[in-house]
C-alpha cells in the first residue's frame, strides 16, 4: 500500500503490530483478575518516568520502564501485604505518579508538544531506537507469558488453588507486575498514556463476547487488536486524524459489533447470564 | 492416602479468636464433614489444613510431616467456596478448567494425549463428559461444583479439601455431590475433608462429622446420639 512506502509509516506499523499482540496477551489476565484499571494507573506512573527521564537527560522510555516496573512491584507488594488497603494504596501510587510528572515537566520546562505526544501517543514519530526497545520488551514478554501461561491462568481462576498446588504465586505475581509495566511503556508510544489501557482491555472484552474458551478468547483478542491498529493507522493517515485515538475508537467499534453479534446469536446464553 | 493430625491449634483474626486449642485427627482414607454455624471457624480450619493460614499456636501435620512438603508434591486438591460468583464472565471451557488441575509443583507433566485422557476420565467420573466444550460460567451451580471436583481430582491428590461445595444448590444436586465424593473416597482411597451446612446428607454419606462451635471441636465418629446432642445444644440448628 502507498502509505507504507514511507519509512516512518513502516516503523509505525511495526510498533503498532507488536503492541497489538502484547496488549491483549497481558490484558486477558488483567481482565480476569478484575484489575482493568491497573493499566490506567501505571500509565500515570510511566508519565512520571518519561518526564523524569527528560529531566535526567536519560532515554525517557528506559527510565519510564524502570520507574513503572518498580511501582508495579510496589503495588503488588501492597496488594499481598495489606489487601484491605490495596485500593487506596494503589490510588496514592497513581496520584503520586501524575503529580511527579507535572513537577518534572515544569522543572524541565518540557514543551507542550512533548507532553502531548506521551499523553496521546505518537506512533508516527517512533524512531528506530524506540522500535528496538519495543521489540526487546515484546520478546521478553511473549516468552515469559508462554512459559507462565498455565500458572497465570490457574491464578486467575483462584489464587488459593494455585498456592495449594505448590506454585510460587508471590514470584509469579511480581513477574506479572513487571510485564504489565513493560506493556504500558510500550503501548504508551503507540496510543499514549491516556489510552494504553484501552488496547489492553477492549479487544479482550470484545473477544469475551464470542463465548469461547480461554486460548480461543486470547487469539480472538489479538486478532481484534491487530485489526484495530492496522485500520487505525490507515484511517488516521488518510483522514489526517490522531492515530492513537483512531486505533482505540476502532477497538471500541469492534467491541460494539461483537456485542451486537452476541445479542443476535446468543440470546440463550445472555438469558442464563442475566439470571 | 493422607492422615491429618491437628494438635492444639489456635488462630485469631486480630483480637477475634476463631479457633482455640483445637485438636483433631483425621485418619488416612476417611471422609469427614465439618459442620457448624456461620463464623464458627470452619473455613479457617480448612485454610489452616491447606497451609493458606498459619496457626498462632499448635501444629498441623500431614502424614507426620509439614504441610509444605505435601503441597510441594502437589498432593492436595482444593475446592474453594463461592465459585459460582467468580465464574460468570470467565472465558474458560470445562475441559480447560479440568486441565488446570494438572498444573502443580510436580516436575512430571503428562504429554498432550495423556492429559486429554486424564481430563476425559475426570469429567466422566463426575458425570460431566458431555459438557467439555461449554464455558463453565454457563453451567448451573451444581454442575460447576462437579467440574471443580474434577479439576481437583485431575492432579491425582491424596487429600481433597472442599469448602461448602453444596452451598446455594438444590437438594438433588447436593445429594449428587455427596454421592460422588463418597464414591471417590471409597474407590480411590482419597482422604476427603468437606465443609457443609447440609447435616442430613453429611450423616448419610460421610464416615465422620466434626462439629465446630465457639472455637471448640466436638469430634465424634458416627455416634449420631452425641452429634444430635451437640447440634441441638446450640441455637444454630
Amino acid at each position: 500500500m502507498e502509505i507504507f512506502q514511507y519509512d516512518f509509516m513502516q516503523r509505525a506499523l511495526a510498533a503498532g503490530l507488536i503492541t497489538a499482540v502484547i496488549c491483549p496477551l497481558i490484558g486477558i489476565f488483567i481482565v480476569m483478575r478484575r484489575q482493568a484499571l491497573i493499566g490506567d494507573g501505571l500509565g500515570h506512573i510511566a508519565f512520571a518516568g518519561v518526564t523524569g527521564g527528560y529531566l535526567l537527560g536519560s532515554y525517557p522510555l528506559v527510565v519510564a520502564a524502570i520507574v513503572t516496573a518498580g511501582a508495579a512491584c510496589g503495588i503488588e507488594w501492597l496488594r499481598r501485604r495489606h489487601a484491605q488497603y490495596s485500593e487506596i494504596g494503589m490510588a496514592i501510587f497513581f496520584y503520586a505518579g501524575m503529580a511527579l510528572a507535572i513537577i518534572f515537566s515544569t522543572m524541565f520546562r518540557m514543551p507542550p508538544s512533548g507532553i502531548m505526544s506521551f499523553l496521546f501517543g505518537s506512533i508516527i514519530t517512533v524512531t528506530t531506537t524506540d522500535l528496538a526497545i519495543i521489540g526487546v520488551c515484546a520478546l521478553v514478554l511473549i516468552v515469559a507469558v508462554i512459559y507462565l501461561f498455565e500458572k497465570l491462568t490457574l491464578m486467575c481462576l483462584d489464587e488459593d488453588i494455585a498456592i495449594i498446588a505448590g506454585i510460587n504465586t508471590t514470584a509469579i505475581n511480581m513477574v506479572f507486575a513487571i510485564l504489565t509495566a513493560l506493556v504500558v511503556v510500550v503501548g504508551m508510544s503507540v496510543v499514549g498514556i491516556l489510552l494504553v489501557s484501552a488496547l489492553m482491555i477492549v479487544p479482550v472484552a470484545a473477544a469475551n463476547l464470542l463465548h469461547r474458551g480461554f486460548r480461543a478468547t486470547l487469539l480472538w483478542a489479538v486478532a481484534f487488536s491487530l485489526l484495530a491498529v492496522i485500520a487505525g493507522l490507515i484511517l488516521s493517515f488518510y483522514l489526517d486524524i490522531a492515530p492513537g485515538g483512531t486505533i482505540v475508537m476502532n477497538a471500541i467499534g469492534i467491541y460494539l459489533m461483537a456485542l451486537i453479534w452476541e445479542r443476535v446469536s446468543k440470546p440463550r446464553v445472555r438469558n442464563q447470564a442475566d439470571n | 492416602m493422607s492422615k491429618i493430625d491437628i494438635k492444639g491449634i489456635s488462630f485469631s483474626y486480630g483480637d477475634n479468636a476463631v479457633i482455640s486449642n483445637m485438636s483433631l485427627t483425621i485418619a488416612a482414607g476417611e471422609f469427614v464433614a465439618v459442620v457448624g454455624p456461620n463464623g464458627a471457624g470452619k473455613s479457617t480450619l480448612l485454610k489452616l489444613i491447606a497451609g493458606l493460614l498459619q496457626p498462632d499456636t499448635g501444629e498441623i501435620l500431614i502424614n507426620g510431616g509439614d504441610i509444605a512438603a505435601v503441597r510441594a508434591r502437589g498432593l492436595i486438591g482444593y475446592v474453594p467456596q463461592n465459585y459460582a460468583n467468580n465464574l460468570g464472565g470467565f472465558p474458560i471451557t470445562v475441559e480447560e478448567v479440568v486441565r488446570l488441575g494438572l498444573v502443580t509443583a510436580r516436575k512430571y507433566r503428562p504429554d498432550k494425549d495423556h492429559a486429554r485422557h486424564i481430563v476425559d476420565h475426570m469429567l466422566s467420573l463426575v458425570g460431566m463428559e458431555n459438557f467439555s466444550k461449554c464455558r463453565i460460567g454457563e453451567l448451573s451451580g451444581g454442575q460447576q461444583q462437579r467440574v471443580m471436583v474434577a479439576r481437583a481430582l485431575a492432579g491425582n491428590p491424596e487429600l481433597l479439601l472442599l469448602d461448602e461445595p453444596t452451598s446455594g444448590i438444590d437438594y438433588v444436586a447436593s445429594k449428587r455431590i455427596f454421592e460422588l465424593l463418597a464414591r471417590l473416597n471409597r474407590n480411590l482411597g482419597i482422604t476427603v475433608v468437606m465443609i457443609t451446612h447440609d447435616i442430613i446428607q453429611a450423616t448419610q454419606w460421610t464416615s465422620k462429622i466434626a462439629c465446630i462451635n465457639r472455637g471448640l471441636c466436638y469430634y465424634d465418629a458416627s455416634d449420631r446420639f452425641r452429634l444430635e446432642h451437640v447440634l441441638h445444644g446450640h441455637s444454630w440448628l
